[in-house]
């Protein structure tokens, strides 16, 4: 029996964790749930030794332990895989193994194999990691942490294995097959039953597969219990306060009268796209489902004018503009991108820097070549009233704002400030809050009915249930090839998201 | 001219390229660029011959040189590795402090010249037997102790950087410092370690311009070669192989141009500076011509833990 | 309140890191059996207590200045330009060029002075603008290709004062001396200082105003900081940084022109006195603003000044003492104002847990 008991955590002023206090027992399924910033990962931190906590102690089999490194966390039979894939990407799978392991290269393979074995996996050992898909490079992570804590897994406490948000980059295929691994390592056989400490935020994994769940909100455990004790309505309440759980995320059907085609793609074959074909009228939503990495930052690229097109057109607004740089497209596009920190925004600069930056060339904000600092203020101070910017002000560091403000800045600079015709989106929820995420559906949803000729959007989101909520059609991305979906379902979309039918 | 002649001399300038240039590469593998090689090169240099002097024997002069170039590369470290200061920023700030530190200490040293005369410095070691062979003996074997000890060590290098869980590691620094980390390897003392190496190869080339190429100190005399390094790591793809050659490839060159310029009428017809530019335009022309994709480790002049 | 916050903030890295370097190098003299505290008070006397060496001071951080703008306008744009030594040894060629060969007969010194700083400026940028245009074509790194095309200057500048530009006058390898009409005129009543400072000062408000009020400095500032946003942004920024490499050699370009116009003598040599190299540490310790950099030059050349007057103390020390000290200010001011941020960048990042994992998880596949 693993225990956490009464951690607190602080950085700087905020605090993180406060006297938390969880009971991990073996052989079952813990799902820890929280929203973004509730404390998980930091919680998970500590106990894997990357972080140490302020107060509080880990006990183990009733000793209290010091965990002040990673391998020392895994000495006690802790092994944990990060969300963040922490593979070498230019060495193997078996030299990874190797170096998590402190063993000689070539020393792991039968140790490894028989895992694989086990849990009935197949996985080429000697491919480099970088090389792998994203399922595969799941696996080898788990590889790493059931090798790393199989000396002392034998021992009496047994191992504790903590996923962190393993499905998030899963086919649904992916994940059930993942879910069928925790049971087999849960049940155990020879060594006992493991602990496994899955986090996600998603209620329906929770209901299929733990035993046990625990809830933390704003670094305080609100709710720890056996699955059977809870709602998932509960869950969901409990994750972000009564109050605010009372608005659903709607899921409205629509059938539309349509507007012209305002954004066209013809053949296009780019990076990774084999011949993708769309097109988008104005006042429609196009949904493009799929997982990342079918090509889903090369079509964003492709749209945008960031990648050259080995054949096709692009068309905005009827016309073709394949020859067109990125600057004359955003003329008549706008553009979110899923990679917030490293695409839309430069976090050092002010919230009025990164609002004006597509607009600081046309008037009023500057004239021949001078900026005019006033009217950037003005604009800023507006917009940020508009899109409910929380901010103690508009020329502090992007920075500064929480996760969910600097997406605000981001839609309020491509959606308020000039209505454009096209609109490109690449999950644009992605790590915001569940009221952070309404605001932006809504906002989507705001240009597509805009008054006067709706944004012709294309929504390209790994989040289904997300997607079949608010796009008017959907077509999946797999392997490079675009393919429109039958019917606006998840029956009918699944199979596609996995390269079968279509 | 006569090619056992060139050869000769191709090895004698290769000699610290490939000495400095098997720690930068090193360095460089585990994640960080040194553009301060040109100054550790000019410390030890110094370092080596004052050693000789002060304590009146040559033998003093490489391990003198190695533990100066090591000080600075740890001052490096600090700056880059634990403060996470931008690289190639401290290592041009590293060259100014070198520069400073050497000229003083010359100027110093030379004060007490009169009372400390300067010891025999190296000469070449020819290894017996092998030193007769026709041609390669008079090429390989009658060379400086350093060359054999370089070539040795960039040999054990590679095979360490290929084979073992040593070289995983460092490879793992440079590629996936956040991977590493979580596998329980120490990036900063791992990159630390790399530096010291680089500062301690550095060091001793240093000592091989001014004890043994060169039988005294002279100011400014690593002559920009510490940049030439960097240069030939690039060119040579971070590969050891490829370095050795590169070194000795740009050490003919030079040899062709001094022998050349030695030619009589050569100068008139010629002036010799259009023959010193030859090794930097020749290292430009070669980088141009080298295919865009470059095979270097991926967080090369990245802090780490990454900001932001 | 926040115009304190904004002026006086800004100070504390590089007051820290000055502060520990006289601190080390104090350390370092006293080990070595100096005077250290002696020594220092001499140095400090000499630098600001003489009216002729603080004129000799401003008048030879004009140079600095000006490559200190070099390195500075390019860092913040994110273009590691080392090359600013090679681009003012070709503004100084040019104008000996222009001086001593091509317009030798040039009047009136306003035309003549205006021609060879002209042709400086031009000579520079397009010695940078190869650096930039092997980036552009090639993907060559302008970090090495400066650094190498750092020594063909050098070598360059040799080549021609054995040959075109060599004087007829002795055998000496330099310059014949430059024309009366292009000697850049004494100001203020002053012995040495000449209108090199007002040329260096014109360039700071330029490139102060180019930086904080153009649409082409929002956009450099953007490229600098993040490239990929700005590229998404719609802003070209291969050709961003390379119109800033220009001018970046441009300003060093100048640099080595007011050397060459400006010095006593007023020959060019084969072992010009270049500040390249120091101006990317005066860029640093001016954190890159160009009023920063304007008193981090004249801190620099003051400092050298002062260290002339070592050499002929009790304890003699060689003024080079001079170039450890700017050495030990660089590394410490880098380590400070980096230390410093980091410490920024943790208290905001909490904030953010959510979305950096969201982040990194994207980066994930990717690997």
């Amino acid at each position: 029996m693993l225990e956490m008991r009464h951690i607190f955590k602080s950085f700087g002023r905020l605090r993180v964790l406060e006297d938390v206090t969880l009971a991990f027992a073996p052989g079952r399924v813990h799902g820890l749930l929280g929203e973004n910033g509730a404390g998980k990962s930091t919680l998970m931190n500590i106990l894997f030794g990357l972080m140490a906590a302020d107060a509080g102690e880990i006990v183990v089999d009733g000793r209290a332990v010091r965990i002040g490194s990673p391998r020392a966390a895994q000495a006690l039979g802790i092994g944990m895989v990060h969300q963040h894939f922490k593979l070498v990407p230019t060495l193997s799978t078996a030299e990874n193994l190797a170096l998590a392991m402190r063993e000689r290269p070539g020393a792991v393979g039968l140790r490894a194999e028989a895992w694989l074995e086990r849990l009935g996996w197949k996985l080429p050992l000697q491919v480099a990691a970088g090389k792998l898909s994203v399922g595969q490079q799941q696996r080898a992570e788990i590889l790493k942490a059931l090798l790393t804590t199989d000396r002392t897994a034998q021992g009496k406490s047994g191992r504790t294995l903590i996923l962190d948000e393993p499905t998030a980059v899963l086919t649904p295929q992916e994940v059930g097959e993942l879910f069928a691994a925790v049971r087999s390592l849960k049940a155990g056989g020879d060594s006992g039953g493991a602990a496994v400490i899955f986090i996600t935020h998603k209620l329906a994994e929770v209901e299929s597969v733990c035993d046990e769940v625990a809830i933390l909100r704003r670094g305080r455990v609100v709710h720890a219990g056996a699955r059977e004790g809870i709602s998932v309505g509960g869950i969901a309440a409990k994750m972000i306060g009564e109050a605010a759980a009372a608005g659903p995320v709607e899921a409205a059907v629509r059938g539309r009268a349509k507007g012209p085609v305002k954004l066209a793609l013809r053949g296009v074959r780019a990076g990774m796209l084999r011949g993708v074909s769309l097109e988008v009228r104005a006042g429609e939503i196009l949904g493009i489902a799929g997982v990342d990495g079918n090509g889903q930052s090369d079509l964003l690229a492709a749209l945008v004018g960031d990648l050259r097109l080995r054949a096709g057109k692009v068309e905005i607004g009827g016309r073709d503009c394949t020859r067109m740089g990125i600057r004359e497209r955003l003329k008549e596009m706008a553009v979110i991108p899923d990679d917030r920190h490293r695409l839309a925004a430069a976090l050092p600069l002010s919230v009025t820097e990164n609002l004006l930056l597509k607009d600081y060339r046309r008037r009023p904000f500057s004239r021949a070549g001078v900026v005019l600092p006033g009217a950037w203020r003005r604009a800023a101070r507006e917009a940020v009233r508009a899109f409910d910017v929380r901010t103690e002000g508009v020329s502090i560091p992007l920075a500064r704002l929480s996760g969910g403000n600097q997406q605000k800045v981001v839609l309020a600079r491509e959606l308020g400030l000039a209505g454009k015709a096209v609109v490109v989106a690449a999950n644009p929820t992605r790590g915001l809050d569940i009221a952070a995420t309404a605001f932006v559906l809504r906002q989507l949803r705001a240009a597509r009915d805009r008054a006067g000729g709706g944004a012709a959007i294309v929504l390209i989101h790994a989040d289904l249930d997300e997607l079949l909520g608010i796009a008017d059609r959907i077509a999946v991305l797999y392997n490079g090839t675009l393919t429109a979906a039958p019917a606006k379902t998840k029956e009918a979309i699944a199979p596609l998201m996995l390269g079968m039918g279509g | 001219m006569d090619a056992t002649f060139i050869f000769h001399e191709a090895l004698l300038s290769a000699t610290p390229l490939l000495l400095a240039g098997t720690g930068e590469l090193v360095a460089e593998r585990a994640g960080v660029i040194d553009i301060g090689i040109e100054g550790l090169m000019i410390v030890g240099a110094i370092a080596a011959y004052s050693a000789a002097v002060l304590t009146g024997s040559v033998i003093w002069a490489v391990p003198a040189a190695a533990v100066a170039g090591m000080a600075l590369a740890a001052l490096f470290a600090v700056v880059t590795v634990f403060a996470r200061a931008d690289q190639i920023v401290a290592g041009a700030a590293l060259n100014l402090l070198a520069f400073g530190v050497s000229t003083t200490a010359w100027r110093m040293l030379q004060g007490a010249l009169p009372t400390h005369p300067a010891p025999a410095m190296y000469e070449e070691a020819p290894v017996p037997l092998l030193a007769h062979v026709p041609f390669f003996g008079a090429v390989l074997f009658q060379q400086y102790g350093l060359f054999y000890a370089t070539v040795v060590l960039t040999g054990v290098v590679d095979v360490l950087l290929r084979f073992t869980r040593l070289g995983l590691v460092v490879r793992a620094l440079g590629d996936a410092p956040e991977a590493a980390d979580a596998m329980g390897i120490r990036v900063r003392t791992g990159r630390l370690l790399a530096v010291l190496f680089a500062g301690a190869c550095a060091g001793a080339a240093g000592a091989y311009l001014s004890t043994m190429r060169n039988h005294s100190f002279q100011l400014n005399m690593t002559a920009g070669q510490g940049f030439l390094v960097l240069a030939l790591v690039i060119f040579a793809r971070w590969s050891l192989p490829g370095l050795a050659a590169a070194a000795v490839l740009f050490g003919a060159l030079e040899a062709l141009q001094s022998a050349l310029a030695s030619l009589p009428g050569a100068t008139v017809a010629i002036p010799h500076g259009l023959f010193d530019m030859l090794p930097y335009a020749a290292t430009l022309a070669a980088l141009t011509l080298l295919s865009r994709a470059g095979a270097g480790p991926l967080e090369l002049g990245k802090p780490w833990p990454a900001q932001r | 309140m926040r115009l304190l916050r904004r002026v006086f903030l800004p100070l504390v890295p590089p007051a820290i890191a000055v502060a520990v370097s006289i601190g080390l190098l104090a350390l370092g003299l006293a080990l070595a059996k100096y005077p250290a505290l002696s020594l220092l008070r001499e140095w400090f006397v000499a630098a600001v207590g003489d009216r002729f060496n603080i004129e000799v001071a401003i008048k030879n951080s004009c140079p600095l200045l000006l490559t200190g703008l070099a390195a500075g306008v390019a860092f913040r744009a994110g273009v590691l330009n080392i090359g600013a030594e090679g681009q003012s040894i070709l503004g100084a060629i040019a104008a000996a060029a222009v001086a001593t060969r091509l317009l030798p007969g040039l009047h009136p010194s306003g035309a003549a002075i205006s021609t060879a700083l002209a042709a400086a400026v031009v000579a520079g940028a397009l010695f940078a603008g190869i650096a930039a245009g092997l980036e552009l074509l090639r993907g060559v790194p302008v970090v090495l290709s400066t650094i190498l095309l750092n020594f063909v200057a050098l070598q360059l500048l040799g080549v021609l004062l054995e040959g075109p530009l060599k004087t007829h006058l002795t055998q000496a390898v330099q310059s014949d001396p430059m024309p009366g009409a292009f000697w850049l005129p004494l100001i203020g009543g002053s012995l040495v200082v000449h209108a090199g400072v007002l040329i260096a000062a014109a360039a700071a408000v330029l490139a102060w105003g180019m930086q904080s009020r153009t649409t082409l400095g929002f956009e450099l500032l953007v490229t600098g900081l993040n490239p990929a946003a700005a590229r998404y942004a719609g802003i070209p920024t291969a050709s961003r940084q390379g119109l800033v490499l220009l001018f970046s050699g441009g300003f060093a370009g100048l640099s080595g022109a007011i050397q060459t116009l400006g010095v006593g003598g007023h020959v060019l040599t084969p072992t010009p006195e270049s500040y390249g190299y120091t101006g990317i540490a005066v860029a640093l310790l001016g954190r890159l603003h160009p009023v920063g950099i304007a008193a981090a030059a004249l801190f620099f050349a003051l400092l050298d000044q002062g260290a002339a007057t070592l050499e002929t103390s009790a304890t003699p020390l060689p003024h080079e003492t001079a170039d450890i000290l700017k050495g030990l200010i660089t590394l410490a001011l880098l380590t400070s104002a980096s230390l410093l941020a980091n410490r920024r960048v943790i208290a905001s990042q909490t904030a953010m847990e959510g979305t950096t994992k969201a982040g990194s998880a994207a980066e994930g596949r990717a690997v």
